[in-house]
């Protein structure tokens, strides 16, 4: 694979457990939840009440008033997001090399509630008296072209809407742009924002943890029963490494291998067999160039749902063998909640953290033993070690996987 | 027309613009002077059309290129206020 290296040199985080890096790696290391009770709207009517929401995020602090007006929140998050990785890499963006920086953002149910909003509208004012302003946000690619619009990036703009895999699905998407030289750096983020309809879809759907159970996310744990819903956005700056020395940047990692597999099976049901989340691992090892014994740790997908945390261990097992019982895996999800497509997003600005903080961060919550469980979770407090390879995987019932390798650079 | 009249407009006007009211004169043209775009013009009149459940047509809109010609185009058209 390695024809050309492809490295991070900036990042932004929105977290429900932390703005800005530091203070989401601080949270992390220490195992703080960013889980609470929903401040946003009303929960009266659902048995659930909690959310990874973000409640002091003032947006003016990152972008200024100007503008917010014509801003509804996933933009808002997302552009914050983006500023903050813009300023950590110290990109400067010109005239000059406009055209050669490009954006690709991982998102899928942000729209949903501005959509709702402008239909709600609709219907009660009339079709002649619908507030404008809400329209330009009803579309799944607002977020991501409001980015290039504040920041001024002319170079390619896609949105990847592909549910739980979204934030790597858009990652590999912008390696292959790179690969192929047609741009030199790309924003690549994930963003969800936290919104009644959202809300109330997933709990109809009998997804929420607290339904059955304790409110709880607790991967691997005996008790799990469903997801916390989060919200936020993180915006991770990748480039070719030349472009990324000759402006002198600071490199935080390499991208190492990357896989992801579409297994069409039932609607919002798993493939009893894992197969997909398999056949990503597997080819991120592929295309990368360390072995499996290499890896020093693996950033879950599991979200407490009882299908997803035993289907992952299982994949996890199948592809790493013995081997498996060495490595420790660990869900953020139990700290941010299930943040959907910028989960992966999430996971690998933790992981940047944890290979200049020297620490893994803990599956928290985690009490009871689950037999189909059986791997090293790094229950309840983060480790601290030394990392420099780590398997970040992503998946869900909708059938889309995805494996990343991240590697720390030396 | 009455003060109050041109007084919420402008107030209207300087929230979706985002100016604040003393820069908001009433000759300040929106295009040249303001720099507006064409969504935030054509929000400018959904907004007018929503308050005082009017529909301004297609044809007038260039017209309306500063505060005065606002007032002036709408005020005949609305004794009272809906909302």
């Amino acid at each position: 694979m390695k024809d050309r290296r492809i490295v991070i040199t900036g990042l932004g985080v929105i977290a429900p457990n932390g703005t800005g890096k530091e203070e989401y790696w601080h949270a992390l290391k220490e195992g703080r939840s960013g889980i609470k009770r929903v401040k946003r709207f009303d929960t009266g009517q659902f048995k659930c009440k909690l959310a990874g929401e973000i409640d002091n995020f003032t947006p003016a602090k990152f972008l200024g008033q100007k503008g917010l007006r014509d801003l509804e929140r996933t933009s808002r998050l997302l552009c914050s997001a983006a500023k903050l990785a813009i300023e950590d890499a110290g990109l400067s963006i010109n005239h000059e090399n406009t055209d050669d920086i490009g954006v690709c953002t991982g998102t899928t149910l942000s729209s949903l509630w501005n959509f709702a909003q402008f239909d709600k509208e609709t219907i009660q004012e009339g079709p002649l008296f619908t507030n404008v302003a809400l329209f330009p946000g009803t579309v799944m690619n607002a977020a991501s072209s409001q980015v290039s619009i504040r920041f001024n990036i002319q170079g390619f703009n896609t949105t990847i809407s592909n549910g739980y895999s979204s934030s790597i699905d858009a990652l590999k998407y912008a390696i292959d742009f790179i690969k192929l030289r047609r741009i030199k750096a790309v924003l690549v983020g994930g963003v969800e924002s936290l919104s009644l309809v959202n809300y109330s879809g997933f709990y109809r759907l009998g997804f929420f943890a607290g339904i059955n159970g304790e409110e709880l996310s607790c991967p691997f744990d005996k008790r799990r029963n469903g997801i916390i819903l989060g919200e936020g956005a993180a915006v991770v700056i990748i480039e070719d490494e030349e472009y990324a020395r000759s402006r002198n940047a600071k490199i935080y990692a390499e991208v190492n291998g990357i896989g992801n597999c579409f297994e069409a099976y039932k609607m919002g049901k798993y493939h009893p067999g894992a197969n997909g989340l398999k056949e990503s691992i597997r080819e991120a090892l592929r295309t990368s160039e360390i072995g499996v014994s290499d890896i020093d740790y693996i950033s879950a997908s599991a979200n407490s749902v009882p299908e997803q945390d035993r289907l992952e261990t299982m994949a996890i097992k199948s592809v790493f063998g013995r081997y498996a019982y060495n490595i420790p895996v660990s869900s953020i999800k139990s700290m941010i909640g299930e943040t959907f497509s910028a989960g992966g997003m999430f996971q690998i600005a933790a992981t940047i953290g944890s290979m200049y903080k020297n620490f893994i961060p803990p599956t928290i919550n985690y009490e009871m033993n689950d037999k189909d469980c059986d791997l090293d979770y790094v229950a309840n407090k983060s480790r601290l070690t030394r990392i420099n390879n780590v398997l970040i995987n992503n998946y869900g019932p909708g059938g889309s996987n995805a494996a990343f390798i991240l590697s720390k650079w030396h | 027309m009455s003060n109050n009249y041109e007084e919420e407009i402008r107030n209207m006007v300087s929230e979706i613009l985002e100016i604040p009211i003393d820069k908001l004169t009433p000759d300040a043209d929106f295009f040249r002077d303001l720099n507006i775009d064409s969504l935030k013009a054509i929000e400018i009149v959904a907004a007018f059309e929503k308050k005082y459940r009017i529909i301004i047509p297609e044809q007038d809109i260039p017209k309306i290129r500063n505060l005065r010609q606002v007032v002036e185009y709408t005020a005949p058209l609305n004794k009272e206020p809906l909302s």
